[in-house]
């Protein structure tokens, strides 16, 4: 019991949409109108109220990494807030047990006239250092930010990524035993991105519990142990990593092209097994059929491709891969077979196809057919040259059947 | 309750450093890239005394009487201790909504914010005391055992105008236009307080109203300890028009104290209790 760092239970916030009162002028009838009906009670919502987060409850072990994913406007944000203590919960409790550091806007302390050196001290007691610690880590925190010969140059004159930089390094300083992170990991070039990830899992290792916020699946991934997903203010999945951002992403919207006004082909079924997601092995292949039918003399490049967050691992067509299209007649039923080796890193990935024509146009586009979510394997190491071992063929007619096989490099 | 002005001190106190980083951000900014530099801090008392003396010099011109060096010492210790009170407020009113990006983005005790505002406005009226400290001799002002009233009365006026600060602060993060309000009451004020001329000027009536503001007891306190020498525990007479009149009751003073405490507690305990909502009015 003593080892939840973090919990909260049946929290609800509410919000008002649009203006309130801003001046006293407004304020006297408001208030008289509330005197005349009576308080509203707070489980209930007033014109123009909503609540961004509904009976959220959740709880975090010390020492886990629990990300939280959802898309704008799920509530996120809102939920990090009560946890810094900014807001209050309209409904419900929550807990915290130990010493907080949020990396929320890390330079909103930061005033452009000083100069990095007065910010150091300024922004480290903002965010609850003390002086003495923030003088004896000041070397430290100028080495982490990478600033150098510009401490003493006031911050107005720093370039953004120095800015977000020097004010990361103060709160990576603060040595929290609950660290909440909301998306600041965008900030700075992929080196100091590295450092960040380092430094946090560090951090992990050292026992400190952590909140992650991120749209960057990779990271939260490579970062936490635990997610929980937020959807119109609503906890709708929460638990294990690879099912909360397989979930992620079958609630989102994708890349939808516009398709052809009169279809010409359509997919009768993809990948007959369960169609449902897979988990599977580094390295372990995995067939795909995708069954097409003609509704009239056609020319068709069925396509399949597969995604990791906004990344493409794969994308062809069987046109691209056969050097011809795949021609049909009306009436006609063609099972192609997709056949990938999963040789990837660990992560979720989504799978798609398309029926296309030849002019770029689409019958019919499945961007998220399943989702395949590959298993860990300490052989594959960040963004790998990996063999991907891909072939595709139409299995009707085995005279035509062409392996192609390449290796490739994650995007 | 307790709890509430418990906790408020407390968490101040825990955020001492906090206070001390941002009172010293706030001076910083007010001298960097600043044309007047130090000289800005005497600057409104300045014009305060000389404003006074322009009216002090008007009215002698009417009653025929010749305007006093120690009128000027009045006016001046008045005016550095107005200039305290109306600086704080301007800087203290908006300090909550300057600083909203700290309000909305990082929890600390936000009685800190209007707290620095009016320990960098101590710091300009330090150097305008000092000021005093050495103009004073030269208008006629002597050493006097009274002298032991002024930590009294400073402690009163730093406890009064940190009390209508924070409630200001509090109130234009609510309310906007709370701002342009104090800055027409600030504008006018002067004239609600006796700096220009001392309450017994006013007539009985007119003195019995002017010590319902609880600077008069403040500031004419400090005058007649300072500039009088005069012990404030007993009541004093003075000439007025050539008759004598009582012009200090030590229950001025006691008025003064009331009324600065229960202020600053009144407006922590407001301050602590509408906390949780700033950072979403703000």
């Amino acid at each position: 019991m003593s080892d939840v760092a973090i919990g909260m239970d049946a929290v609800w916030k509410k919000f008002h949409r649009g203006e309130r009162h801003d001046s006293l002028r407004d304020l006297i009838p408001a208030a008289a109108r509330r005197l005349m009906r009576g308080a509203q009670p707070a489980t209930e919502l007033g014109q123009d109220d909503f609540w961004a987060l509904r009976d959220v409850s959740f709880e975090v072990q010390r020492g886990d990494a629990l990300g939280i994913i959802g898309h704008n406007g799920a509530g996120k944000s809102t939920l990090l807030k009560i946890l810094t203590r900014l807001l209050r919960p309209t409904l419900g409790t929550y807990a915290t047990n130990g010493r907080i550091g949020a990396l929320i806007e890390v330079t909103a302390g930061f005033h452009p006239d000083l100069t990095g050196r007065e910010n150091i001290f300024l922004n480290g007691s903002i965010i609850g250092m003390k002086k003495a610690d923030i003088a004896r880590r000041f070397d430290a925190i100028v080495d982490f930010s990478g600033i150098g010969e510009f401490i003493d140059t006031p911050v107005k004159r720093y370039s953004s990524g120095m800015n977000a930089r020097l004010g990361f390094s103060v709160a990576a300083h603060l040595e929290p035993e609950i660290l909440i992170v909301d998306e600041v990991l965008s900030v700075g070039d992929y080196t100091f991105q590295g450092k960040c990830i380092r430094w946090m899992q560090n951090l992990l290792g050292s026992g400190t519990t952590v909140i992650f916020v991120s749209h960057n699946m990779d990271s939260v991934l490579s970062l936490c142990n635990t997610a929980l997903l937020l959807d119109q203010g609503r906890v709708t999945a929460q638990g294990d990593l690879k099912k909360v951002i397989g979930e992620y992403y079958n609630s989102g919207g994708r890349y939808r092209p516009e398709l052809l006004p009169e279809p010409k082909a359509q997919t009768v079924e993809f990948s007959g097994t369960t169609g449902g997601d897979l988990v599977v092995g580094p390295g372990e292949r995995v067939t795909f059929t995708h069954t097409v039918s003609a509704l009239e003399d056609v020319e068709l490049g069925p396509g399949f491709f597969v995604h990791r967050g906004e990344k493409t691992v794969v994308d062809t067509t069987y046109a691209r891969m056969r050097g011809h299209p795949l021609r049909m007649r009306a009436g006609d039923t063609v099972k192609i077979e997709w056949s990938l080796a999963f040789n990837l890193p660990a992560g979720v990935y989504e799978v798609g196809y398309h029926i296309g024509n030849i002019a770029g146009g689409y019958h019919e586009y499945q961007s998220r057919a399943c989702i395949v979510t590959v298993g860990d394997d300490p052989r594959v190491k960040g963004d790998s040259f990996v063999a991907l071992h891909l072939d595709a063929h139409r299995i009707e007619n085995p005279s035509l059947h062409v392996t192609a096989s390449g290796a490739g490099v994650l995007p | 309750m307790l709890a509430d002005l418990k906790g408020a001190s407390v968490e101040v106190w825990q955020h001492r450093e906090l206070l001390e980083q941002l009172t010293k951000r706030d001076i910083k900014l007010r001298y960097k890239q600043a044309a007047m530099g130090f000289a800005w801090a005497i600057f409104m008392p300045c014009l305060i005394v000389l404003s006074g003396l322009i009216i002090r010099f008007a009215m002698a011109q009417i009653s025929g009487q010749a305007l006093h060096p120690k009128d000027i010492a009045n006016i001046a210790i008045k005016g550095v201790g107005w200039s305290f009170f109306v600086g704080a407020l301007g800087f203290a009113t908006a300090s909550l909504i300057g600083n909203s990006n700290l309000v909305t983005k990082i929890y600390f005790p936000r009685e800190v914010l209007p707290l620095a505002s009016v320990a960098a406005q101590g710091f300009d009226t330090s150097i305008g005391l000092l000021t005093l400290v050495v103009i004073l001799p030269f208008l006629g002002v002597r050493l006097h055992a009274s002298f032991v009233w002024i930590p009294l009365l400073l402690f009163l006026l730093v406890t009064f105008t940190t009390g209508v600060s924070m409630f200001l602060s509090c109130a234009n993060l609510f309310f906007r236009d709370v701002k342009y309000i104090v800055q027409v009451v600030l504008m006018f004020g002067i004239f609600f307080t006796p700096i220009f001329f001392e309450p017994a000027m006013l007539g009985p009536r007119g003195a019995m109203l002017a010590t319902i503001n609880p600077l008069t007891g403040i500031l004419e306190g400090l005058r007649l300890a300072v500039v009088d020498g005069r012990d404030l525990l007993h009541p004093i007479m003075g000439m007025v028009k050539g008759v004598e009149r009582q012009i200090w009751n030590p229950w001025e003073l006691v008025y003064s104290a009331v009324c600065a405490v229960s202020i600053l507690l009144g407006s922590t305990l407001m301050f602590r209790r509408l906390q949780p909502l700033f950072a979403e009015y703000v």
